[in-house]
């Protein structure tokens, strides 16, 4: 099993990826194979996760963004099928998904192949993200509810339905100088 | 008169401290004026208080430093707001916020500022008395207010940082673009019915590199006050901390003596 992310642009720091790391090693009972790293910027931020379709074609994949806290053992993600997140947290906006956390097994370039043949008229189409062109455009399945959001949730003590919360919008949660609940699960900031 | 009673310091809040809280963002001022500001609060307070500062240059003085994201939807002074959080700057339940702008000058014993009781669902601010009327309610120079009081305000702005930032410009309720956090914050406050508690104006001092403007803002301490002046040679002994509120104005352009005595 290959565990992907991607760090592209400066938004994230090198730390983010470490700490994912360290949080799936501690926490997770995850047992993965490869733990890979896109870094490779040829499109608008979050259309470079697509890379990921065109690189990894073979075997069980799972995706994590690097805006997330694991806090537990994860139940089991890795699908067979194209599968995202549905963001039952929230209205439903532009798009009923969140692709936060992805899994596939197999090949699934097409939908890169997709994408490459015209990068700015999906970019374009899609300024919002990739989850509104993934859920127009492709056949993807979605989890049940397996993890939840930081939104209304961060004056709360941590839900232990769960062990995955997402900071979506509220990445600011995880820089120097905030702290919370999740702030002892991270790897530390030197 | 002395605010700060044995009892505030080891009854309920025992374990509690002051945060002096502040933001540096390169422009319009230098490094120097954090540490100017700590070096004043350092002689001039003998409350125990940690200093804090905001900043997107990691070498202000300060005794906490935290990094200013390189990314985020929150503009220049906007940022002071984030103090508000209860999850920001180490707070802990009990403590008392204290967020400060940097263009000030400590000239006395900030002690009844510093140690000015305040109590849950209350903010503390100084009265304005100079400029315009209808004068601002709070002044951004200086709030103070104890952790969890302010959460509400920081998740209403949180919520739509853009919309508030440029809310009073648009409304043609402040002049310059990005201004206006003062009013946010009071408006948000009477919306959830914070009461607003206002220290003795008489405390601050008005000046800039405008010798008309200072002029006309001696006159105006003097009438209101009863005061001989308000800043001559050196600023009037009832005055403990010295603003440079006009937008244009720093302290840097101002060449008098006493400024060199007090901001070092």
């Amino acid at each position: 099993m290959r565990i992907i992310c991607v760090n592209t642009g400066d938004k994230f720091g090198h730390w983010y990826v470490k700490n994912l790391k360290h949080m799936i090693d501690t926490y997770s009972g995850l047992k993965y194979d490869e733990f890979v790293v896109i870094t490779s910027e040829n499109y608008k931020g979050v259309f470079n996760k697509l890379q990921m379709f065109d690189l990894y074609r073979d075997g069980a994949n799972l995706y994590f963004d690097l805006d997330i806290c694991i806090y537990g053992k994860v139940p089991n993600l890795i699908r067979k099928d194209l599968t995202v997140l549905y963001a039952w947290w929230r209205d439903r906006y532009h798009t009923t998904l969140n692709s936060s956390v992805i899994s596939w097994t197999g090949d699934q370039s097409h939908i890169y192949e997709t994408f490459k043949k015209d990068p700015n008229k999906w970019q374009e189409k899609y300024n919002k993200g990739i989850d509104q062109m993934l859920e127009e455009n492709f056949k993807v399945a979605t989890y049940d509810k397996v993890c939840y959001s930081i939104n209304e949730n961060e004056y709360k003590p941590k839900d232990n339905n769960y062990s995955i919360m997402l900071f979506n919008q509220r990445q600011f949660y995880m820089e120097p100088g905030w702290t919370g609940w999740w702030t002892n699960y991270f790897l530390p900031k030197s | 008169m002395n605010y700060l009673n044995t009892e505030t310091l080891i009854g309920e809040n025992f374990g509690m401290s002051i945060k002096i809280c502040c933001v540096y963002f390169e422009g319009k001022y230098t490094p120097d004026y954090v540490e100017k500001l700590y070096n004043g609060l350092k002689r001039h307070c003998t409350l125990p208080f940690e200093f804090i500062c905001y900043s997107d240059n990691p070498n202000v003085k300060a005794d906490v430093v935290i990094p200013l994201p390189k990314y985020s939807d929150i503009k220049y002074h906007w940022h002071k707001l984030t103090f508000f959080s209860p999850l920001f700057a180490y707070q802990k339940p009990g403590d008392e916020i204290i967020i400060m702008d940097i263009d000030q000058v400590i000239v006395n014993n900030v002690d009844d500022m510093i140690g000015f009781p305040v109590v849950d669902n209350e903010i503390v601010s100084y009265k304005q008395w100079w400029g315009q009327k209808p004068h601002l309610i709070i002044q951004g120079g200086f709030i103070k207010f104890k952790s969890g009081t302010g959460t509400k305000i920081w998740d209403n702005f949180i919520k739509n940082p853009e919309y508030w930032q440029l809310y009073y410009y648009n409304e043609m309720i402040v002049h310059y673009k990005y201004f206006g956090e003062q009013n946010f914050i009071k408006d948000r406050a009477r919306h959830h019915n914070i009461n607003i508690t206002l220290m003795e104006p008489e405390w601050v001092g008005i000046y800039g590199p405008n010798k008309k403007q200072n002029l006309k803002n001696n006159r105006i301490y003097m009438k209101e006050f009863k005061e001989d002046y308000m800043i001559m040679d050196k600023p009037n002994p009832k005055i403990k901390i010295v603003h440079f509120t006009n937008p244009l104005t720093t302290i840097h352009q101002c060449k008098n003596d006493w400024i060199k005595d007090h901001w070092k």
